[in-house]
């Protein structure tokens, strides 16, 4: 029989049918699943999509925020050889209703009206859509008339009518699985054009988790049943499924369910997770929101702070020239700096008990990690992509190097194209080739087998891969320059004050910069500063904070080359969005949605006489 | 076939005081590990001190802490509940009455049965303040705020007057009669032995009383009449709409509270032996609401630290003279300590509404979130 993530659920129901898998916050309370309740749950659902004649190869979607039910779903479609489909809470309407038509998606697991009414708000361009099995019966239940909604308890039950008809049929359905399966659809998020599904089949997502769970390549040494970890990003993003999913079922780590993105602070702290992985975005915010509530405590606690955030940062820069590790030296600071600071930050951050934390998905500023290094979170920084299901490089405990995304890990093919500097990968766990879409599967894996990746790398002293850019995002400047954007603008983003930056100036004689200001901590600024203001578009405007972040954009600017430093600025007039389709799903800015939204903005900086 | 899904009993994870998996652990006294060595610490200490310190300032302490079982009795109606009672000193009399009734010497002057036994006279004199407290009760109903802290005050006058009056059993104004007779086990609690001295065996007997007082009421604030006090304290109205029954709580709040009283009376006059009508007076009560508000309104261990504060307060404005020649000790001369105590529990009551109106537990609050918090301030 072939060994799937259902498989190691069902063994490790099995082997310790008490030990906790998950937790979710309900009433105040985690309430915990066990393993053997996570098996039983599983076979149910899996024998309630059998009774909704769900064959192999066909679809299921989930459209919800990270919950038990996320998992559940997921193992029982995986269970009867169907895909799942995930999709991200934030899509709007219109995009639903392409990843639904474009999947072919018979059955969706949405998590509640809201998700609800997007799927039926465009449900007569969903002619495969048979069934929404909504969670949170809070407004539609006795409400909608809708035929195809199902209630999850109702799904359920028709799950044990069918389990007690049909013993063993789940069973059965696992025991056909083949390798060559394609278990999911990861939809990628797609800056550029509508979103591609990337087909990840049993035999990659095995070669995953041989590689980043049992081998340890993202934690080293590797996951165990004492880890705990948070789940809060998106699950239809392969880093997250891999954490929440892949490493719960593979080496029984305990997931816990955040509330939602907006209280993950607090419940990190409530959990003190032992691995940690992050988007950029996240470190930021952690880093911002320790220099705010800094910025407004009392004399004597800010006087401490200060003190001892000098000492970790100098910790933070014998860490980085020693790979990570502490010397005798830092040792001793630290521990004295624990007594006084770094125990009570990281309790309060929730990082008092991380053992692992990995920063990845999208390019990171260096001083953010080393903040992170300093207080005593050992940070890492790893890179990988859905279409190779994240397997390329991670930096490992004791050798890492700031500034690059690690080494290869052991056993895989990578290399870097000498003429384009492409970053190129081979091995098993490259994917089946994009859904319904043969001609982008050909761009992107060549007749060899190799992944092209889109991104330009290079080697850093032979063994490290430091990442340059996004291909397509390499700005080539009217002086005939290349210049990587986003080094620039991580260095900009490692300001608290700024939250987004798009460096232009392809075929320009300068660079500049869209800045969008971080709201909390620049209108926290203010309030300080006793500078009055109303919406995000006046403050974003007022003279004070422009000149706030032209201070920030000349030290930038100190550091870079004279051809890479931005000339002009302006500041964008609202918060950058994922419904207003200025972001993707993960945050991401669409550089050409960008460039057109605000072309005027763009133009006045490259105008001959304008005042800067 | 169907896999067998137990049931497992929640346990909490080390480190992570935050992370509940059940309402057990969340609502649990002593829920993190440095609450319970400290509360142990203390109780240690507490124990061993009858050992440690001399036996004048041992009957001092037991006088705190069996004022500490009659200011959280207050603490339950006025500071759990918000009923607000000025008629405190009349439950401490109904209790310290029966105690020294139930165990006086049947050939004494006034009424006595005989009964040393500390339980059954404790009991005794809890229960039938209980009994008048559910009298007072139906008034709280109809009354709130002033008009009940008015109606309260009138106890303590009518009792004032009875008890001046009723000789049989108080022996009558300026002549007063022997406070309760406390045998335990056999052992003569007020006359000292070969292992322990009266004063030690008291002390011992306030101790073990205040701890049991204690948690049960701490155990009542927490579970649901705690909670429908606290219901009606906030707003009565709501609390009735949201289905909490104004009358029976409050009834049970009354009762309660002057069951604490009545065991507090019977103790207090266990340690000073002698019991004089007027002492029942305006004064007490305003002490032991100065108690409540100077310790910590609706907290169990504000109310003891208020407690000893007011009963130590005497024994340190006593020392006054000493530093403040000015100050008399004398009572009739113009300024002396009785007249610096009086002003002092009125400018300590003031100064803690004003700037501290979570009492003494509030200061320590604000200690601990300033430590709690750190590096940050909120």
């Amino acid at each position: 029989m072939t060994r799937t993530i259902v498989t190691r659920v069902r063994d490790r129901a099995a082997a310790t049918p008490d030990g906790i898998a998950m937790r979710e916050k309900d009433y105040g309370i985690w309430q915990e699943v066990t393993w053997a309740r996570y098996w039983d749950t599983v076979l149910t659902a899996g024998h309630a999509l059998l009774a909704l004649g769900i064959e192999p190869g066909d679809r299921v979607a989930i459209h919800s925020e990270n919950r038990r039910e996320w998992l559940y779903s997921d193992l029982a479609t995986v269970a009867v050889r169907a895909m799942t489909v995930g999709l991200y809470p934030t899509n709007p309407a219109p995009e639903v209703a392409y990843l639904l038509s474009h999947s072919g998606t018979r059955i969706l697991i949405a998590e509640d009206q809201e998700q609800v009414d997007k799927a039926l708000e465009v449900i007569d361009e969903l002619p495969d859509l048979e069934h929404i099995v909504y969670l949170e019966p809070r407004g539609i239940r006795r409400r909608y008339t809708n035929p195809k909604l199902l209630f999850w308890d109702d799904f359920l039950a028709l799950g044990e009518r069918h389990r007690a008809e049909h013993p063993g049929a789940v069973e059965n359905r696992m025991a056909e699985t083949e390798p060559g399966d394609v278990m999911t659809l990861i939809y990628t998020s797609g800056t550029t054009g509508p979103p591609k599904g990337a087909m990840l089949t049993v035999s990659n997502v095995e070669f995953c988790v041989k590689e980043l769970v049992e081998a340890g390549g993202f934690t080293s040494p590797p996951p165990s049943e004492q880890d705990i970890l948070l789940s809060y990003l998106p699950l239809c993003h392969v880093a997250e499924r891999i954490f929440t999913t892949w490493f719960n079922a593979a080496a029984g780590v305990q997931v816990d369910f955040a509330e939602s993105i907006a209280t993950v602070q607090s419940n990190l702290a409530e959990i003190q997770p032992t691995i940690l992985f992050g988007v950029p975005r996240i470190w930021e915010k952690v880093l911002a929101s320790v220099n705010i509530k800094l910025a407004s405590a009392s004399p004597l606690k800010r006087l401490s702070a200060r003190f001892w955030l000098r000492v970790a940062d100098g910790i933070g820069d014998t860490m980085v020239r020693n790979g990570g590790s502490h010397t005798p030296g830092t040792r001793l600071r630290y521990a004295l700096g624990w007594l006084f600071l770094y125990r009570a930050l990281r309790d309060r951050i929730g990082m008092r008990k991380v053992r692992y934390a990995a920063s990845g998905a999208a390019p990171i500023a260096p001083e953010v990690l080393k903040f992170f290094m300093g207080v005593g979170v050992p940070m890492h920084e790893v890179y990988g992509m859905t279409e190779n299901t994240a397997i390329a490089t991670g930096n490992l405990p004791g050798k890492v190097k700031l500034g690059t995304v690690g080494e290869p890990h052991p056993g895989i093919e990578l290399r870097i194209d000498e003429e384009t500097g492409e970053i190129l990968t081979r091995h098993p766990g490259v994917f089946a080739g994009y859904w319904r879409n043969p001609e982008a599967t050909s761009k992107a894996v060549d007749a060899d087998g190799w992944l092209h990746t889109g991104d330009v790398g290079e080697w850093v002293d032979g063994t490290h891969v430091k990442i340059v850019d996004r291909m397509k995002d390499i700005i080539i400047t009217a002086g005939g320059k290349n210049i990587s954007p986003s080094e620039i603008e991580n260095a900009l983003k490692a300001s608290e004050f700024i939250k987004e930056a798009i460096v232009l100036g392809d075929r320009r004689a300068y660079l500049t910069a869209l800045i969008g200001i971080e709201l909390d901590t620049v209108g926290d600024w203010a309030q300080r500063n006793k500078i009055p203001y109303t919406t995000y578009r006046d403050l974003a405007e007022r003279d004070e904070v422009i000149e706030l972040v032209q201070g920030i954009v000349d030290q930038v600017n100190a550091r870079f080359a004279q051809v890479e430093a931005v000339k002009r600025f302006r500041m964008l007039p609202k918060e950058l969005d994922h419904e207003d389709g200025e972001l993707t799903a993960t945050q991401k800015v669409k550089r050409a949605a960008m460039a057109e939204r605000f072309h005027d903005l763009v133009e006045s900086m490259y105008a001959k006489a304008g005042a800067a | 076939m169907t896999a067998p899904v137990r049931q497992r009993r929640p346990r909490q994870l080390s480190g992570r005081p935050g992370l509940y998996t059940s309402y057990a652990q969340q609502l649990r006294l002593l829920n993190t590990r440095p609450k319970l060595l400290t509360v142990s610490a203390i109780v240690l200490l507490a124990f061993v001190l009858p050992w440690l310190v001399a036996d004048e300032t041992l009957s001092l302490l037991g006088v705190a802490m069996a004022a500490s079982i009659g200011a959280i009795g207050l603490n339950i109606v006025t500071g759990y509940a918000g009923q607000v009672s000025l008629g405190h000193a009349f439950f401490l009399a109904i209790g310290a009455y029966t105690a020294s009734a139930v165990s006086g010497a049947p050939d004494d002057d006034t009424i006595g049965f005989g009964v040393t036994n500390v339980l059954v006279w404790l009991l005794a004199a809890g229960l039938v303040a209980a009994v008048f407290g559910v009298l007072v009760a139906p008034l709280a109903t109809r009354l709130r705020g002033l008009y009940l802290a008015i109606v309260t005050l009138g106890l303590v006058f009518l009792g004032e007057h009875i008890f001046a009056e009723w000789q049989a059993l108080t022996g009558g104004a300026g002549v007063g009669r022997p406070g309760p007779v406390p045998v335990l086990f056999g052992v003569e609690l007020n006359s000292s032995g070969d292992v322990l001295t009266s004063d030690q065996k008291l002390y011992l007997l306030m101790l073990a009383s205040l701890v049991v007082f204690g948690l049960l009421a701490r155990n009542l604030a927490r579970s649901k009449v705690g909670r429908a006090f606290a219901a009606i304290r906030d707003r009565d109205i709501a609390a009735e709409v949201i289905g909490v029954n104004l009358t029976r709580y409050k009834v049970i709040a009354f009762a309660v509270s002057s069951f604490y009283a009545g065991c507090a009376g019977a103790l207090v006059y266990t340690i000073t032996g002698f019991i004089e009508p007027s002492s029942f007076n305006l004064l007490l009560s305003v002490q032991y609401i100065a108690m409540v508000l100077i310790g910590g309104v609706a907290t169990i261990s504000g109310s003891i630290m208020g407690a000893f504060f007011i009963t130590l307060l005497p024994a340190l404005t006593r020392q006054l003279p000493t530093v403040a020649p000015f100050i008399s000790e004398d009572a009739s001369s113009p300024l002396n300590v009785f007249q610096v105590e009086t002003v002092l529990y009125g400018l300590l009551i003031i100064g803690f509404l004003i700037f501290e109106p979570r009492g003494l537990y509030g200061i320590w609050i604000r200690i601990r979130n300033y430590w709690k918090a750190w590096p940050f301030s909120y």
